[in-house]
């Protein structure tokens, strides 16, 4: 496995800017006993008496940094708090508690294709999508031909997006967040995307990026990851249980899980 | 790797993009489906125009009105249709848009400013159904053209604002209550009918319904616009009563979405 890693990965993790500082992250829902996504329900529980309120901690003093060029994999059972914490690192959601600073432009691989509008061409959708990541018209233009030559959708780029499969979305997804200039790639869970030929497109796509130290935040639960990253978070129940070497965390981990 | 500096001005240009692409989506989606395409949105009015002055014609009459009948009616109904369409399209949008918005960090207030920026080219496209009554009602000798029509640009912000201040709101509530949709297009339905769109109030002859009137923002933005159509300047009273309605639904909406903004990612 060693052999696979590619080169950049080997440089040594403590030097180097700080591109992430996660401190004393904590957050708290606000969950109903049972959900209330209505104002009828509102009210009746209100008059019911019936609207107990209980918090729950999804993540407890989460905190840790990640240096330019690291490429981290954040694992943990489900329900850990992984998700929550790509959701707040990313800035979707606000933490409750401490701060996150983040120096650099994150791309998000999480859920291909969704977003997409099924009556717009993949061209458009090429343009829509790329602009609510957060680039401007500029931008989308250069990486254009570099988006459609990896998506290899052929003509099929000027039909709506509705006439897609599932797999060319996932392509046009990949394709769009993959290409555009950033610094920090959130992978949730490493991608099963299309064919066996375009998966292994993907993967040394991903290779390449690593390569020219692009920093990777994979939520996983494989060992798979150990292709790219060298460190590992291990998240229980909201708090990180362990942080450092792939290795010995993902043994750890594995010894814990099997325990149980 | 190049740092990408995060500047006020490439944020704005950057949101400019966004916010034109979400219009355009928005246009061509809202005719996507029909065969007659953009010419739809000026035949739609028509088509409602005329069979609402066939129909009110006759109950209503044509008592205390200035303008000619078909007019009046067209004229409400597309000042009217901007608040509606912008705020029932909005309400669902964040929704919508769930996936999006769960995935990316994205300004949510401009999902809802999309929607009040398309209503407001559809309003462009009605403006020309308008246009074309007022030019055949000419021909008949049934009205005269004059410039003040054009003052519209003046308070056409207004209702702009005021529509957007209930968008965000309505858009915003519904990612908490999903019931105000079927709240909403009752309510919608309740305000067409307050609204003086194919009867005047002087015709109801009821003082209280006239005080009452004053209340109604919808009310302030349909007159004004008539009274340009009519060749008169809307009185500074009037300005302010339009204004005054849409900076205050604008504070409500912004201070709300502002309030709940963090919590919206979570409750989608």
């Amino acid at each position: 496995m060693e052999e696979t890693k590619p080169a950049a990965a080997e440089k040594a993790p403590d030097e180097g800017e700080i591109l992430m500082d996660v401190q004393n992250v904590s957050m708290a829902f606000n969950r109903y006993e049972v959900g209330v996504n209505s104002l009828k329900e509102l009210v009746v529980r209100a008059f019911k008496r019936n609207l107990k309120k209980n918090k729950f901690e999804c993540l407890k003093q989460v905190g840790f940094s990640i240096r330019k060029g690291e490429a981290v994999a954040l694992i943990g059972r489900n329900g850990a708090g992984k998700s929550t914490l790509l959701k707040i690192v990313s800035g979707i959601l606000k933490p409750s508690g401490g701060s996150v600073v983040c120096n650099g432009r994150i791309t998000p691989l999480l859920r291909l294709g969704a977003g997409f509008d099924g009556n717009a061409t993949g061209l458009e959708n090429i343009y829509l999508n790329a602009a609510i990541l957060g680039y401007t018209k500029r931008e989308i233009d250069e990486k254009l031909p570099d988006i459609l030559g990896f998506a290899e959708l052929g003509d099929f780029i000027n039909s709506p997006i509705k006439t897609y499969s599932s797999g060319m979305m996932a392509r046009l997804g990949f394709s769009i967040a993959v290409n555009m200039e950033s610094e920090i790639l959130l992978i949730d869970e490493i991608l099963a995307v299309g064919d066996i030929a375009f998966n292994k497109k993907c993967y040394q796509k991903l290779d390449e990026l690593r390569a020219k130290g692009l920093t990777f935040l994979i939520v996983s639960h494989s060992e798979s990851v150990k292709r790219y990253c060298t460190r590992a978070i291990w998240l229980d129940k909201g708090v990180v249980r362990e942080d450092g070497n792939i290795d010995e965390v993902f043994t750890h981990y594995k010894k814990m899980m099997t325990n149980e | 790797m190049q740092t990408i500096k995060y500047d006020r001005t490439r944020e704005l240009r950057q949101r400019a993009f966004l916010l034109s692409m979400l219009v355009r989506r928005n246009i061509k989606n809202q005719y996507y489906r029909s065969f007659i395409g953009v010419l739809w949105t000026v035949l739609n009015p028509l088509l409602n125009m005329l069979v609402m002055a066939f129909v009110f014609s006759m109950i209503f009459g044509r008592q205390g009105m200035e303008i000619d009948y078909s007019v009046y009616i067209l004229s409400g109904n597309i000042i009217f249709g901007v608040m509606r369409s912008s705020t029932s399209g909005s309400l669902p949008c964040l929704v919508n848009q769930r996936d999006m918005l769960q995935k990316t960090k994205v300004s949510i207030a401009l999902f809802p400013t999309a929607n009040v920026l398309s209503s407001l080219v559809t309003f462009g496209f009605s403006f020309i159904a308008l246009i074309i009554v007022m030019f055949v009602r000419w021909l008949a000798g049934a009205y005269t053209f004059c410039w003040e029509t054009l003052l519209i640009l003046t308070t056409l912000p207004a209702l702009t604002l005021f529509s957007l201040g209930i968008s965000y709101f309505l858009s915003t509530l519904y990612v908490f209550f999903r019931d105000i949709k079927h709240i909403y297009s009752v309510i919608l339905t309740l305000w067409t009918y307050l609204t003086p769109l194919f009867y005047t109030v002087s015709a109801l002859k009821n003082p209280a319904v006239s005080k009452f009137m004053v209340f109604n923002p919808m009310f302030h933005y349909v007159e004004t616009f008539r009274d340009m159509l009519a060749g008169r300047i809307p009185t500074g009273v009037e300005y302010l009563f339009c204004y005054g309605f849409a900076f205050l639904s604008l504070a409500i909406g912004w201070l709300f979405l502002r309030a709940v903004k963090n919590k919206i990612a979570a409750q989608l």
